[in-house]
């Protein structure tokens, strides 16, 4: 890292809240190398900053719009278990349907909502990464 | 029960896991090594693990023990576990990855920049860890007791004397790969034995088990269902379960040991995955179970229809081979859990207390390990899903509202987050106490034996409240540290790991 300090422009004393406008592929990018660029803008600028913080308010929504979702699918599961004498009383191969809906139904309902959480994250990540490489 | 059986699963067990740890110790050099495992784990390999330790008694034994006593209302319990994995992923996973430190209190410095927030967050680690031991030395002394006929302190000890030799010779490099073989093992101790079990009682090995099928035993009473808990009851263990699994130190050190954020979320996916497959089996026990063995209902060892039911379903070698098979699964269950609650508590310990020297790691693991050898000694079982269940509720008073609050919101202050653990942790432990030792038709009995209800929600408005009276004391290098939290990482064009 030392020679490829001595080379980063950024190393001077830039102005903080300074605005860095350079090409994406711009020579300064390439010498950065294994530092994070996405990182350096978010702390020096004002840009960077509000960059940063939609990047995690998206997040924190997708988290929060995923995980209630699964919270009011349970609710509705065990409302039906309660207050549905016929999903109650139903069997499907001899086993009642709110065995099969608690003891095995849940689980891909879970696996699909880390799939499509997982998805949509990388997305929002993504789309900050593009953000940034744009300036 | 032949004892022989017993013996040599534990023995075999043990061994398989001294060896892992053995090989393990060639790679681990460093402190870095002992603590993270270099951070270099690969996805699978990680999830694996995780799904090793987090498997614990409660999974192994006690969710068939609860079904066998409250039936189907038991399964809210395996649905919790794997879904607390989903509020981890959703809310921790790669924020607490890309944070940078090695344990919950380190986190707590970094965000909070105070020693004060840093030693109550180690306390309360601390706590945690020791009261999730408890219950796994309490099944080893069930399954000893059970398996073998020796007295209960041998199953605790044994536990703890293997898992101290273990952690002191290896570091968690080494625990990796023993979780990693655990998690399987556990797998295919429950898997087949199952199999074998549905088989039989479906008729179409056209054996008859011993005494037939008991008249007027089914195996889904309709009473199940309009006896169950109140909605009181389910939605508080939800709440415990779903936010406390994303504060449990053995859980979150593992993490740290991804390559970067996206590992971390990779990981957890496939640990969803793992844990889906791993829950579909002890139900079956519990269902079984109560049509074959109703006698350990009323006597109180509901917990060891795991073990018991091979044997009473399946005579002759075929019976003990896989007997020996789930007493393997479950003392690998103790082990791999305890385990990974003494790395993280000696890594806890000894950062706060002895510098962080390797040597100091060593003197931490076996304080970490002995003390609630001690507790375990001298208090009885009870239900084992209950009571792990119970430090499920604990943890989301306390730390979960720390890991969440200081991901995502960036007003907490290191006040805020002291007052909101300690009235989390105050509010549940004495609820948890008073519980204890109320009648069963109090009407207080739901608020305190299940309060994760209220406790959590009282932890997070405390910990909100207080740190909006308190906006002088906020972090003033906070932006960069949430940056760092949430900004992907770079495809690293050097190949460098960084952080």
């Amino acid at each position: 890292m030392t020679t490829q300090d001595s080379l980063n422009p950024e190393q001077g004393p830039p102005a903080t809240g300074r605005v860095r406008v350079v090409s994406p592929h711009s020579a300064a990018r390439r010498v950065l190398g294994g530092a994070s660029v996405s990182e350096e803008v978010a702390e020096q600028s004002a840009v960077g900053e509000v960059m940063v913080q939609s990047l995690i308010r998206s997040q924190l929504r997708l988290a929060l719009v995923v995980s209630i979702g699964f919270m009011v699918a349970l609710m509705i599961g065990w409302s039906a278990i309660r207050w549905v004498p016929a999903f109650r009383t139903w069997q499907i191969m001899g086993i009642p349907a709110p065995w099969l809906m608690l003891g095995v139904g849940v689980y891909p309902v879970i696996g699909a909502c880390a799939w499509l959480y997982v998805r949509a994250a990388t997305k929002n990540e993504n789309r900050y990464r593009d953000l940034v490489d744009e300036k | 029960m032949n004892p022989a059986v017993g013996f040599t699963a534990i023995i075999t067990v043990s061994i398989i896991t001294a060896l892992i740890g053995f090989y393990g110790l060639r790679i681990s050099r460093t402190t870095s090594d002992f603590y993270v495992a270099s951070r270099t784990v690969p996805p699978w390999l990680n999830a694996s693990a995780i799904g090793g330790e987090y498997l614990s008694a409660a999974s192994f034994l006690g969710i068939a023990g609860l079904i066998m006593i409250s039936g189907i209302d038991a399964l809210w319990f395996p649905i919790g576990y794997t879904a607390g994995y989903l509020m981890l992923l959703f809310f921790v996973a790669a924020p607490l990855r890309r944070s940078g430190a090695y344990t919950i209190p380190d986190f707590a410095q970094a965000r909070l920049n105070s020693t004060q927030a840093r030693y109550v967050t180690s306390f309360l680690v601390v706590m945690v860890g020791w009261l999730y031991i408890v219950p796994q030395l309490h099944g080893a002394a069930l399954t000893i007791r059970t398996t073998t006929g020796l007295p209960s302190w041998v199953g605790a000890t044994a536990v703890v004397v293997i898992v101290c030799l273990t952690v002191i010779t290896g570091g968690m490099r080494s625990i990796t790969f023993v979780q990693a073989f655990q998690f399987w093992l556990k797998l295919t101790a429950l898997a087949a034995p199952a199999v074998f079990i549905l088989l039989l009682v479906s008729g179409s090995t056209g054996m008859v088990p011993p005494g037939g099928i008991r008249a007027g035993s089914e195996f889904f009473p309709a009473s199940d269902i309009l006896d169950g808990e109140s909605m009181y009851r389910t939605v508080s263990l939800l709440v415990a379960l779903l936010f406390g699994t994303l504060g449990l130190p053995h859980v979150l050190v593992r993490f740290y040991t991804n390559p970067d954020g996206a590992a971390a979320r990779r990981t957890t996916l496939i640990v969803l995955g793992l844990l889906s497959v791993f829950y579909l089996f002890p139900t079956i026990y519990g269902i079984v179970g109560r049509v074959f063995l109703p006698g350990l209902i009323t006597n109180g060892n509901a917990d060891a229809t795991v073990l018991l039911l091979p044997g009473t379903l399946i005579g002759g070698l075929g019976g003990s081979i896989l007997t020996a098979l789930v007493v393997a699964g479950a003392f690998a269950a103790f082990l791999s859990t305890t385990s990974g609650l003494v790395v993280s508590l000696a890594g806890v310990i000894s950062q706060d207390l002895l510098g962080g020297s390797v040597r100091g790691f060593r003197i931490a693991a076996i304080a970490a390990a002995v003390v609630p050898l001690g507790v375990a000694l001298g208090t009885d079982s009870l239900a084992l899903a209950g009571s792990v269940g119970l430090v499920f509720a604990f943890t989301a008073s306390t730390l979960c509202p720390l890991l969440l609050l200081g991901i995502w919101w960036r007003k907490l202050t290191d006040i805020g987050a002291v007052a909101g653990m300690l009235t989390g942790g105050l509010l549940c432990g004495s609820a948890i106490l008073l519980g204890a030792q109320l009648g069963p038709d109090s009407p207080w009995r739901d608020l305190l034996t299940q309060p994760a209800a209220w406790t959590v929600p009282a932890a997070f408005l405390t910990m909100i409240l207080v740190s909006l009276a308190t906006p002088q004391r906020r972090n003033a290098s906070l932006a960069r540290f949430m940056s760092k939290l949430h900004v992907p990482e770079r495809p690293l064009a050097t190949g460098q790991g960084r952080g």
